[in-house]
């Protein structure tokens, strides 16, 4: 028996498919009779519903059409609250907010009709602001328009200013971010009465869309089915809203009795579903003269848009990396999510983090200009070292180096000589080049007690054959988890990569393994992928029909003995937290992650003073992941996540009007494309985390914290200009560098 | 989208009597680039479309004692790599600078030249010239960043789409307009006209008329012309301004120019001022950047397109130097 | 209303095969292949021809079939990407995205592929610029382009490109 998939670039698992074009997606699928879904959404932001009209020219007898009324259950999204209606009744919190369902069998009829629905709603005062709604001029939500706040209290911060050598203060926001996954959303549905409800569709967490619809229907758990098709690109903005989509399609499917499809176009997915949280984050930071950090007092808040979702999570998120990766004894965060009439912000890569590390390492920068330090020199001061304490009191036990990677990184970039060169030649040039970087971490998994309550289960089942099916609700969105999960169960078994098949998750077949979030699919389910493989070859040793040392040939006879002579042969295997893990959600104190991914990530950029045009010419990612399972997927991860970043950071701009989105096309809405992207280079150190398959850590999300501050830094170290707020438009270029009008170009 | 007669004429003698007398009612498709987007979102909701993908005639490019004729219906591509084109700079730097190959292959001349604008408004059915009920632009307050910074009185505030017009203009070229009543000829410097209402287009073509040929007047492969667009990104997005130029140069001085912004206005928008100041001046640093100067004197930005000013000024001087460079082709010129 | 709508007949080669398909006159030729033709490797994606996913050849050169009204291309030759392997045998650039890491969703392959392969006809050895331009008309948002570019030069390394 040998180990040799684990490292090696296999083929990706459903590879040929995607190529030839035979993947199936939700779209490419059809049902017998099937019917098109559209959704009537609200126009205005907040308001009253007076009446619902339908207009002339249209055959409404031939449609079925669903209000709030239809609903056989409950009225909500059931998530972590159950504020958000499936269908508003009575009140519209955000525009874009579905009122009105219909079906038809002519998608282009559907479309017609859909235009011809008028909801008569008398307008409310909105709120679409943070400060709007932290000043409470309006109540929209509960009681203080918060969802949730946190606090996280270390040392004293009251008592380290008096004694600080410098106190720097700072502000920084970031916008609203779409996940423009290149297929859009959609769900199919069959729902019959006596049956019970089974969707197929694109997304991340079949469990998810499973629980909503059993509220949504009143219905047992075997009464409702789930079933992911091929999922077109995820990032975040597939974990709660296909919910939406599934519980209407089923609801339109439940009163029709025929198959229902609903595939949302391009500008409905980008206006209605959810988008990255826009924030605003306050710095207060005490150093001393040498350069240590003393105290840093961190007010953090997200707009989480009208309803709860996921924002107190992905508020956790980013409190939890506001610090960073540095040691600091006195710390207090501060962190608020907050209600506007915008629809509801969501998941999105990074989680939170992204916001609270662009504040941190755009504010550190200013506190070493403060200080007189270089970006560099204050931050090796301030690395957090193995033995040392996070804000939330978590012991750092892994042998991190920041150091090294931060050396690593400068090194790979050449970041010393290019910034003494640059330095040198932009002066008198128009077009000036500039390098920056950031340094960070990205926890691995749920937050805190999250992976304990979840208590996620992997199956495997081994056929006479010899082969060997992985069963998890772990969906693959394109980040690669059939091909890991067959490296790591093959490995594991000491099969051939092919003998391992990875079932597609169906809720009627898998068990929950939990939702495909969080950087947890690898570390997380990875992990009991492979401790559910070693326990079914203890079963086929303990049975005695499996030898030491056994081939590919002796697992397929010892299987085939097992099965005929005890049955089935499943091994099940169930998350159990690494020990010495302890967290407190009362107080947000303790471990709050198992561990953590460490990076430094280094641009190199060309700001056009004249144009405000800005080019990113040279990327380096460097980042200690744990083992790497596949160096090409992980390599991809790392590379995709960095070109998100820099749309993040230099293009995409969600403008809202009256809380819609106004730019909800591709058209206007813009993301790198392939002339826009520099090359990204791509570093990986492995340090085996013991409590991951074969040593890995979680890598998905990483990349998407630290490139836009690091592009952000990099435009501070071109003009001398600092910049606090993504994204970088030319108009805010143009503010930032002061030109007038009437400032001349110079040569 | 709303449903639609469709006709396919084989000539143009069968095309006209299909066109309708008012606007609205029908709509030319060509390429399809625009269009289909545009009834995709029932901004446009036409009760028949004119496919002239089949009129032989608009088709291709050839020399004439007058000049080059440029039929319609040929692509972006085909203006990029024709032969003849690499007498044009500005016009192949132009084309190129629509980075989508799909969409280079599919956008005629013709659809460039009528695209409707960009406006988010427009697009998101506010109506052409973006009013509200009471009649007044939404723009000037409102979401202006890639609105329009000169010939912005009002009503129109939008920008002119087409990346071609600038250059054309810039290098004389007038456009061949058919209606059953035969042709007529209309400089592209005329061809552009700003709506009075949300009822009227963006040009003087009649509903009932095709744009079927573009002519490039004879002696025009003597000027230096460049074209320059400022981007925020690189493909798959319409520049925030533009500048075409072109020079008669005479002993290394500049005898006439014509330079044309694009994007900054709802028309492409001639710079006479800044042609003037070139005049008997070589190009230069200095030189270049004084027509800059003068090109946006009477700019007058909106709330939030302030920097659209400095980048209309920095376009023609970029222009103009590119111009009085050795000839080159590329999305940027060479510059 | 549309049913009241006569459908139109047209003869076209997709793939090789001559075809006589009836459709709308309002069908984009990508509803027609997905629809009709079952051919559901083309993608949609925007619905505006700005991301490439539902890009096909017609008469050989590479188009965002989500703007082409089916009527069009009456007397064409459509390739899609059901029509780039040979048989079971792969195309070259089908096998380097596979080995190269050039699909993660999958999304955007197909017409990223039909880009690509487009590319290589008529450059058969282009430069990391060529490539960019290439394949600018098409987007993806998983991969950073990065991988998509090797699997590119691989192709155009490996044996039985067409030259």
């Amino acid at each position: 028996m040998k180990k040799h998939l684990i490292g090696r670039p296999v083929p990706r698992k459903e590879g040929r498919a995607k190529v030839t074009g035979q993947a199936r997606y939700v779209d490419d699928l059809v049902f017998p009779g099937m019917l098109y879904g559209a959704t009537v959404r609200s126009r205005v932001p907040r308001g009253r519903i007076k009446g619902i009209s339908f207009g002339e020219g249209i055959p409404w007898h031939e449609f079925t059409i669903v209000t709030a009324k239809d609903i056989p259950g409950e009225n909500y999204v059931a998530l972590i609250a159950h504020d958000q209606p499936y269908l508003a009744d009575g009140a519209v919190n955000h525009s874009e907010e579905p009122v009105v369902l219909l079906a038809h069998p002519e998608k282009y009829l559907l479309e017609e009709a859909r235009r011809a629905v008028q909801l008569e709603i008398e307008a409310l005062r909105p709120t679409f602001t943070i400060e709007d709604s932290l000043n409470k001029k309006e109540i929209i939500w509960g009681e203080d328009n918060l969802f949730k706040s946190y606090s996280v209290e270390k040392g004293n911060v009251d008592e380290v200013w008096a004694r600080a050598d410098f106190i720097v203060e700072g502000e920084y926001r970031t916008g609203a971010q779409e996940q423009l996954y290149i297929e859009t959303n959609g769900m199919i549905a069959v729902a019959i009465p006596e049956k019970g409800v089974t969707v197929w569709g694109s997304m991340q967490c079949p469990y998810y869309v499973h629980k909503a619809l059993m509220a949504l229907f009143g219905l047992p758990a075997d009464k409702v089915r789930v079933i992911q098709s091929e999922t077109g690109g995820g990032f975040g903005g597939k974990e709660e809203y296909p919910s939406m989509i599934a519980g209407h399609a089923a609801l339109l499917a439940w009163k029709s009795g025929k198959p229902v499809k609903i595939i949302y176009d391009r500008a409905e997915d980008m206006a209605a579903t959810t988008k990255r949280h826009p924030s605003r984050t306050r710095h207060r930071t005490a150093v001393s003269k040498d350069g240590k950090l003393l105290g840093m007092e961190i007010d953090f808040v997200i707009d989480g848009g009208a309803y709860t979702t996921l924002s107190p999570v992905v508020l956790s998120r980013g409190t939890i990396h506001a610090p960073g990766p540095y040691f600091c004894p006195n710390v207090r965060i501060r962190s608020r999510a907050v209600a506007t009439n915008a629809p509801p912000h969501g998941a999105f890569r990074g989680f939170g983090a992204p916001q609270s590390i662009f504040a941190l390492e755009r504010h550190l920068n200013r506190v070493a200009r403060a200080i007189g330090l270089t970006p560099e020199e204050f931050r090796r001061r301030n690395f957090i070292q193995p033995g040392q304490t996070t804000a939330t009191g978590q012991v750092i036990r892994e042998n991190v180096n920041m150091n090294h990677l931060l050396e690593r990184a400068l090194v790979l970039s050449d970041y010393h000589a290019k910034t003494a060169r640059f330095a040198r030649e932009n002066s008198g040039q128009r077009r000036k080049k500039g390098m920056g970087f950031a340094s960070f971490m990205h926890g691995a998994g749920f937050t805190g007690s999250g992976e304990q309550y979840l208590a996620s289960v992997v199956e495997l089942e081994a056929t006479p054959q010899g082969r060997v099916r992985v069963l998890a609700a772990s969906t693959e969105i394109g980040q690669g988890t059939n091909t890991i999960f067959s490296q790591i169960a093959a490995d594991a078994l000491g099969l051939d990569y092919d003998s391992i098949e990875i079932l597609k998750p169906d809720t009627a077949s898998v068990p929950n393994s939990g939702p495909t979030v969080a950087s947890r699919t690898c570390m997380v389910v990875g992990k009991l992928v492979e401790a559910a493989a070693l326990g079914l070859q203890q079963t086929l040793v303990g049975s005695g029909y499996l030898p030491e040392g056994y081939t590919p040939a002796g697992f397929e006879r010892a299987c085939k003995r097992y099965i005929e002579s005890h049955g089935p042969l499943k091994s099940s295997s169930q998350y159990q937290p690494p020990p010495g893990i302890h967290w407190d959600d009362a107080t947000y104190y303790g471990d709050a992650y198992g561990t953590y991914a460490w990076a430094v990530y280094v641009a190199e950029v060309t700001v056009d003073t004249v144009t405000f045009e800005i080019e990113v010419n040279d990327f380096v990612a460097v980042q200690e992941v744990g083992k790497v399972i596949h160096p090409v997927l992980a390599a991809g991860q790392i590379e995709g996540g960095v070109a998100q970043a820099i749309g993040y950071a230099l293009y995409e701009n969600v403008v809202w009007n009256e809380g819609r989105m106004f730019n909800s096309q591709m058209t206007n809405y813009i993301m790198p494309t392939a002339v826009d992207v520099p090359p990204i280079r791509v570093f990986f150190e492995e340090l085996p985390y013991s409590y991951g398959p074969a040593g890995a850590k979680g890598l998905g999300e990483l990349p998407m914290d630290g490139a836009a501050p690091a592009i952000v830094n990099a435009i501070e170290n071109a003009t001398g200009v600092s910049i606090h707020h993504i994204p970088v438009m030319p108009e805010s270029l143009m503010e930032a560098l002061a030109v007038t009008e009437k400032a001349v170009e110079r040569a | 989208m709303q449903a639609f007669e469709y006709a396919h004429p084989r000539s143009m003698t069968e095309a006209l009597p299909l066109l309708g007398s008012r606007w609205g009612e029908t709509e030319i498709l060509a390429g399809g680039t625009d269009l289909l987007s545009l009834m995709k979102n029932y901004v446009v909701t036409p009760k028949r479309v004119v496919n002239i993908k089949g009129l032989r005639e608009l088709r291709g490019i050839r020399g004439t004692p007058e000049g080059i004729y440029i039929g319609a219906l040929v692509t972006l591509e085909e203006l990029r790599t024709s032969q003849p084109m690499h007498e044009y700079p500005a016009l192949a730097q132009a084309a190129a600078g629509v980075t989508s190959p799909q969409i280079r292959n599919m956008g005629t001349v013709g659809g460039d030249l009528c695209q409707r604008p960009r406006c988010w408004y427009f697009r998101s059915g506010f109506g052409l010239l973006a009013r509200d009920e009471s009649g007044r632009s939404l723009v000037p307050q409102g979401e202006n960043r890639y609105h329009a910074i000169l010939g912005n009185d009002g009503p129109a505030y939008f920008v002119n789409p087409s990346s071609l017009a600038p250059a054309l203009i810039a290098l004389g070229a007038k456009a061949r307009l058919d209606g059953q009543n035969g042709e007529r000829y209309v400089a592209l410097a005329e061809f552009f006209v700003i709506p009075k209402s949300d009822a009227e287009r963006e040009n003087v073509l009649q509903p009932n008329e095709i744009l079927t040929h573009v002519i490039i007047p004879e002696g025009a492969w003597e000027l230096s012309s460049a074209t320059y667009e400022v981007r925020q990104k690189e493909a798959l997005d319409w520049p925030l301004a533009t500048a075409a130029v072109a020079l008669k140069m005479q002993a290394g001085k500049v005898a006439s120019a014509r330079i044309v912004l694009g994007h900054v206005a709802p028309i492409p928008w001639p710079a006479p001022e800044a042609e003037k100041s070139l005049a008997g001046q070589p190009i230069n640093e200095a030189t270049a950047a004084r027509a800059g100067e003068a090109a946006v004197q009477g700019a007058k930005p909106l709330s939030g397109n302030r920097y659209k000013v400095q980048l209309a000024r920095v376009a023609v001087k970029r222009a103009l130097l590119a111009a009085a460079r050795p000839r080159s082709i590329g999305a940027k010129g060479g510059v | 209303m549309p049913d009241r709508v006569n459908k139109a007949e047209i003869t076209c080669t997709v793939n090789g095969e001559t075809l006589s398909l009836k459709a709308y006159p309002m069908a984009r030729l990508l509803d027609v292949l997905r629809q009709e033709l079952r051919l559901t490797g083309t993608k949609e994606g925007c619905g505006e021809g700005e991301c490439g996913a539902c890009s096909v050849w017609i008469d050989g050169e590479i188009a965002n079939s989500c703007l082409v009204p089916v009527l069009q291309v009456a007397g064409s030759e459509i390739k899609t990407i059901e029509g780039i392997a040979t048989g079971e045998q792969l195309h070259a650039v089908q096998e380097a995205f596979i080995s190269c890491g050039g699909a993660q969703c999958g999304i955007c392959t197909p017409g990223m592929v039909m880009a690509a392969v487009n590319l290589l006809e008529r450059t058969p050895h282009p430069s990391e610029t060529e490539i960019r331009m290439g394949l600018a008309g098409n987007l993806c948002r998983c991969t950073g382009y990065m991988k998509i570019f090797e699997a590119v030069v691989r192709a155009c390394q490996a044996t039985g490109v067409k030259a």
